[in-house]
């Protein structure tokens, strides 16, 4: 008795430790639930009345837009509530990206808590899009007639998923290299137009110290988002999903050779690899604005950032490329989660139609460093206005055709962390590049088999 | 005809059996049930974003056992066990060392356990902030004091061989006293004829120590180990908010392995594969932990 008394405790007691992470398994029992696809155009009302807000609303948005975008994040919500009677918006700052992602896939599981509409950054939209999660905006699109047609051509397909509009574009940013031009200018340096360039521009624009340490890098690539490094590898031709969409090249020669190279330069101390902790981004930037580093990668959308706390003239640089120098679509786009009310639906349709409007979108271009979505300001007189208030973006208007969306992929997110994660690792820890990469390939080609 | 006499001991069992029913059925709806529904998922692929999903049979155990998964899981298990050697290092033997120290009862050393006793009161989310700000490698308080002695700034928690170590300093932080707390009270509960029966036999402090204090112990020793190492094995929120299981998943424990699986990865079919395997794992070492003790405990009886 003694002894199935004893059993009986230490069950209890080991099924105790377990309470914390069976909660959300248990949830489970929604599975059983019947999937909420986003509805065919043709299947939902094609009445401009059915997306109406009849009734006064209070709704939520999500966003991931830090402290330094509060001051406009307000004037835009508030510009709004006043502009209508019917509709309130009370914004709601969650977090980073990937916090807000964690939050909105367990609000969408559980099926409670869901804001009305929410920012999400560019690379989920195939995840949401594949899972359910967002509401297929085409039929609201064509009942009340908005213009879609206005937006680039790439970031409206970066927001769609398999044909469908699940989404709009709302904050977008491309890679581009910052540079103290000063600098550049002083020492005569050529910046690299190819990555064949790379290794001179690498060797001219290090400092080095007598004792052999680095007094200024030539660049920092960062490490804490493979989105910053992975069109060095697009264009030099490896295909990080393969066409058959299950592997990767990631493990082959090509990515080898790369990953190789920025070892490379890593270990001669021509740049350090700033790995995936929280301080990287902030300790890069640090570096750039002291004058540490003569170059930085990083996204456009910090430009007004950078400008204003640095004491020298800072230049963006279209990112060397090689077979081609094509550059990929960044921020975030704007959705609405399928499993709301109709009514909270029609409501967030409204906000977002003002959200990603062309009068919105240029107060964020002014103020920070997004780009104009808008074919209205990037072809016309508007954009060359734009220009010369902020002409360090003419290399971005001068290639916009070759800011292409991002992949799409139910198993992106898997991919990306493993890739991140095991460039650091390898950068960082040391070890040998080709078993490395292996390695990281054959993890990412059972993700992408299993996704 | 003979009238059948109804056993006493049996309505007795009865009676106790009915009184642990609400008990038992608390356990059996948030406790087992989970469980039970945590291995059916296991069976599906179930994708936190999807709403429907399929039984795939035992894909999923496969990929912990012969695929992917089974060197995160080997890793998992190899840095919670460490970590669980440190918390309970830290508790029992530090526990043991503070509950010497501070075993006089005058109110200087009431205060001071007071002291030490005090961190178990933070809450730990606010704890590892502090620890963050602490052991920060430019601005930190800690590099700041090695500095003073010429020792060169250490990446705490960006260093795969300080990350863990760094989570044992906020645990030893928090814990230490709380070992210290429960050996004192188990002191106070041993006898004096013990102490004055072994003087008079001319026993030295360390003799006492090793022959009494420490044996009378046992039962607060067995106790205080299992407890801790059952808290230390679901350890979560410190390594989530200091170091998120990095550098290169070198502070990954279990439970922030599972959370991974399912609230990153939204993979919660793996999520509960690994979370079914924690549980047997636990529920073994348990048992097993009972079992070894039982013939080693000394009871004051």
């Amino acid at each position: 008795m003694r002894r199935r008394m004893a059993l009986v405790l230490a069950a209890a007691m080991a099924a105790g430790t377990l309470a914390g992470c069976s909660g959300g398994g248990s949830t489970g029992a929604a599975g059983g639930a019947a999937k909420t696809e986003a509805p065919a155009e043709n299947a939902a009302p094609a009445d401009p009345s059915y997306y109406e807000v009849t009734e006064p609303i209070t709704i939520k948005w999500w966003h991931a837009l830090e402290d330094q975008y509060s001051g406009i994040v307000d004037q835009v919500v508030t510009d709004f509530n006043n502009s209508q009677d019917l509709i309130t918006v009370e914004a709601e700052y969650i977090g980073s990206y990937s916090k807000l992602n964690e939050a909105l896939v367990a609000a969408h599981a559980a099926g409670t808590g869901l804001p009305a509409i929410t920012v999400a950054n560019t690379p989920y939209v195939a995840e949401y899009g594949a899972g359910g999660l967002t509401e297929n905006l085409d039929p609201y699109i064509k009942a009340t007639g908005y213009d879609v047609e206005d937006f680039g051509n790439g970031m409206l397909e970066a927001a769609k998923y398999n044909g469908t509009q699940v989404s709009l574009p709302f904050l977008i940013s491309t890679q581009i290299m910052y540079y103290n031009k000063d600098k550049v200018d002083e020492m005569g340096i050529t910046l690299p137009e190819t990555w064949a360039d790379m290794d001179a521009f690498m060797e001219a624009g290090t400092v080095k110290a007598a004792d052999g340490s680095t007094e200024m890098y030539a660049t920092i690539i960062p490490g804490w988002d493979q989105w910053y490094f992975e069109t060095f590898y697009l264009n030099q031709g490896v295909k990080i999903i393969n066409d058959d969409q299950v592997s990767t090249d990631l493990g082959g020669e090509k990515a080898i050779e790369i990953a190789s190279k920025i070892k490379e330069w890593c270990d001669n101390g021509y740049t350090y690899w700033t790995g995936t902790a929280d301080d990287a981004s902030s300790n890069m930037r640090q570096n750039f604005i002291s004058g540490k580093a003569l170059s930085v990668v990083h996204t456009t959308s910090l430009y007004n950032n950078y400008v204003d706390q640095v004491d020298f003239e800072v230049g963006m640089h279209w990112l060397p490329g090689a077979e081609t120098k094509n550059q990929e679509i960044g921020g975030c786009v704007v959705l609405i989660p399928s499993k709301n009310d109709q009514a909270t639906k029609n409501a967030a349709w409204q906000f977002m139609q003002y959200l990603v409007g062309k009068d919105v979108n240029m107060t964020w271009a002014e103020g920070t460093g997004y780009m104009p979505t808008r074919k209205s300001v990037l072809e016309t007189e508007e954009g060359k206005a734009f220009l010369e208030k902020k002409p360090a973006f003419q290399p971005i208007f001068d290639n916009l055709d070759l800011i292409n969306p991002r992949i799409q992929h139910k198993g992106w997110s898997q991919l990306a962390t493993i890739w991140k994660n095991s460039m650091a690792e390898l950068i960082m820890e040391g070890g040998d590049v080709q078993e490395a990469m292996e390695m990281m390939a054959d993890e990412i080609n059972d993700v992408l088999g299993d996704a | 005809m003979k009238e059948k006499q109804i056993n006493p001991r049996k309505i007795s069992a009865i009676k106790d059996f009915c009184c642990v029913v609400p008990a038992l059925i608390f356990l059996a709806v948030f406790t087992y049930y989970p469980i039970v529904e945590l291995f059916r998922i296991s069976l599906t692929d179930w994708n936190l974003l999807n709403d429907t999903w399929n039984y795939v049979g035992l894909k999923n155990w496969k990929w912990l056992f012969a695929g992917s998964g089974t060197k995160y899981l080997w890793n998992s298990l190899r840095v919670t066990i460490l970590y669980s050697i440190g918390e309970l290092s830290i508790t029992l033997i530090g526990g043991m060392i503070f509950a010497l120290i501070f075993n006089r009862m005058t109110n200087s050393f009431a205060a001071m356990r007071a002291v030490v006793f005090m961190p178990k009161y933070v809450a730990m989310s606010s704890a590892a902030v502090v620890f963050l700000w602490i052991l920060n490698t430019d601005s930190g308080i800690l590099n700041y004091i090695l500095s003073v002695f010429g020792i060169s700034a250490v990446d705490w928690l960006g260093d795969r061989n300080t990350a863990l170590i760094s989570v044992l300093m906020l645990t030893g932080w928090r814990c230490i006293g709380y070992g210290m707390m429960v050996y004192l009270s188990a002191m106070m509960g041993i006898s004096t004829d013990y102490y004055e029966a072994a003087s008079l036999d001319g026993a030295n402090g360390i003799q006492k120590f090793f022959k009494i204090t420490l044996p009378m112990l046992s039962p607060t020793t067995l106790f205080l180990f299992v407890t801790t190492f059952l808290s230390s094995m679901k350890v979560f929120q410190s390594v989530d908010i200091l170091t998120q299981g990095g550098p290169y998943r070198s502070t990954e424990v279990f439970v922030y392995n599972i959370y991974r699986y399912a609230m990153v990865d939204f993979r919660m079919d793996r999520a509960s594969t690994v979370g079914i395997f924690f549980f047997f794992l636990l529920l073994i070492i348990t048992v097993a932990t009972m079992k070894i003790s039982s013939g080693n405990v000394t009871y004051d009886s």
